[in-house]
């Protein structure tokens, strides 16, 4: 296929986890992993004053690129990576919501045709926030069973930051990731 | 740019309990933390966490990152919005309640009034010992166990293995994407690329990102195709995996797990077949502010 189309057979195989999706969710865990550990620890003033963990969008495009098994795996796995560089420790309801940032973008990538349509590039970004909003959703409720916050606590101490700054991580860097990847597409005949 | 992992051996006792006895165990804390409000039996949660703790040896240096993290979040939940604005309390703690200050007090001559409850502030404390307990025996983690140890440790608790091949994969990469990271950094330096800068809006800063994020992503990519016919042609997944780094258990191990499963079950009894589960406060409280 030497196209930007992804093929009908691809589309097929949403919950397919063979040798490639083994290898491109490991690499992608380890990606989201580097990246937040060298925005974390290196102190990169790359972003300025923004909130400084662009490595949100890898899981969202590798879900995007690659089905919803890989997209979890890259942020459920990536951030327990991340934080075992860290030194962050071990949170297993956040892990889970990265996880869940990376499979429902991955639920849509039946949905992308060509990496750099608009109308594909449209249904990542909805994605995006869908992503983030249960994905964070999830792992900002759970603080209110494993540290008896209130809802308010919730929403506006741990939900709307983190929903805030990912979801404009994502929506801004997803699509520049979607028409390079379309590079590499076009050019390998994936 | 050196990836350090966090973990060496301390020669600890947390060291000699296999790493799927320490999973078990602290999955067993969390459960039982969050199963209840008594401050009893956090209390007993909370010291049985110190212990563990303790047996692994770790410094403050070692682990000062990870405390300054949840220090923030302690602050946040518990001054913030438990003791200041009485937030945090809410559907635990029931309304109203005895005054710590019922007359309000003078500061800087000025009289304030502050609706800081006793059951409020003894709540703080039911929330510390449970952050707490969570906290320590999940902080260690990254600290006491060998990175090789984690696809097996999964493996043997029951995921599928592909799944624990992908995490051992991600370990193997790590070092690799780092490099390939910090090169597309100083390339992109050199090529006068402002990484750094701060300047323009918000949307600016974040697509400044892009050169950096991009090549490293794409270059991930298509080497990963190598690897995964390399894998293939290997035979990769068709049968059961075997595993260079073998766990063992021993009697402590199932010590550590037997321990870990009668306090669940016996947190979990008292919580929900005795009536502990609910936040109380005890009368000895009320005693110190009257």
């Amino acid at each position: 296929m030497y196209s930007n189309e992804v093929s009908k057979q691809e589309k097929k195989s949403l919950w397919r986890f063979g040798t490639k999706e083994v290898v491109y969710a490991a690499i992608g865990a380890a990606l989201y992993a580097v990246v937040t550990w060298a925005f974390n620890v290196w102190q990169i003033p790359g972003a300025g004053n923004v909130g400084v963990r662009p490595a949100v969008v890898l899981p969202m495009f590798f879900g995007i690129a690659f089905g919803p098994i890989v997209g979890f795996i890259t942020g459920f796995v990536g951030n327990i990576l991340a934080d075992l560089l860290s030194g962050y420790g071990f949170w297993v309801w956040w892990d889970l919501g990265n996880g869940i940032m990376g499979l429902i973008p991955g639920l849509f990538s039946v949905l992308i045709t060509n990496y750099k349509s608009g109308g594909s590039i449209l249904r990542a970004e909805i994605s995006v926030v869908l992503g983030v909003l249960f994905g964070m959703g999830l792992a900002a409720v759970s603080e209110m069973w494993v540290s008896g916050a209130d809802m308010n606590t919730v929403i506006f101490g741990n939900f709307l930051p983190a929903f805030l700054t990912n979801v404009l991580w994502g929506l801004v860097l997803l699509p520049l990731l979607m028409v390079a990847y379309s590079a590499i597409v076009s050019q390998s005949g994936r | 740019m050196l990836v350090a992992w966090n973990y060496r051996y301390r020669n600890s006792l947390i060291d000699r309990i296999d790493p799927r006895a320490r999973l078990i165990f602290s999955f067993a804390v969390l459960i039982a933390a969050t199963s209840t409000w008594n401050s009893l039996l956090l209390a007993i949660i909370f010291m049985i966490s110190i212990l563990w703790y303790a047996a692994a040896k770790l410094s403050w240096k070692d682990t000062k990152r990870g405390w300054m993290m949840i220090s923030i979040l302690l602050f946040t939940m518990i001054v913030v919005n438990t003791i200041i604005t009485g937030g945090g309390a809410g559907g635990v703690v029931p309304e109203g309640g005895q005054l710590v200050w019922p007359d309000g007090f003078n500061l800087f001559g000025r009289h304030l009034t502050f609706g800081l409850t006793v059951e409020r502030l003894w709540f703080a404390v039911a929330q510390l010992m449970r952050i707490l307990s969570i906290s320590l025996v999940f902080i260690m983690i990254p600290y006491t166990m060998d990175s090789r140890a984690y696809g097996v440790t999964f493996r043997k608790l029951g995921l599928p293995d592909r799944l624990a091949y992908t995490m051992e994969l991600s370990f193997r990469f790590i070092p690799t994407l780092a490099r390939n990271f910090q090169v597309t950094l100083d390339a992109q330096r050199a090529r006068g690329f402002e990484l750094d800068s701060v300047k323009g809006g918000i949307f600016n800063k974040i697509k400044r990102i892009a050169p950096l994020i991009i090549p490293v992503t794409m270059n991930a990519i298509v080497s990963s195709e190598d690897i995964a016919n390399a894998m293939d042609l290997r035979g990769f997944g068709q049968q059961k995996r075997t595993w260079l780094y073998e766990l063992k258990y021993h009697w402590w191990d199932y010590a550590v797990i037997a321990f870990a499963v009668i306090m669940l079950g016996g947190v979990l009894f008292l919580a929900f077949g005795r009536g502990m589960r609910l936040f109380h406060v005890p009368q000895w409280w009320y005693g110190l502010f009257n």
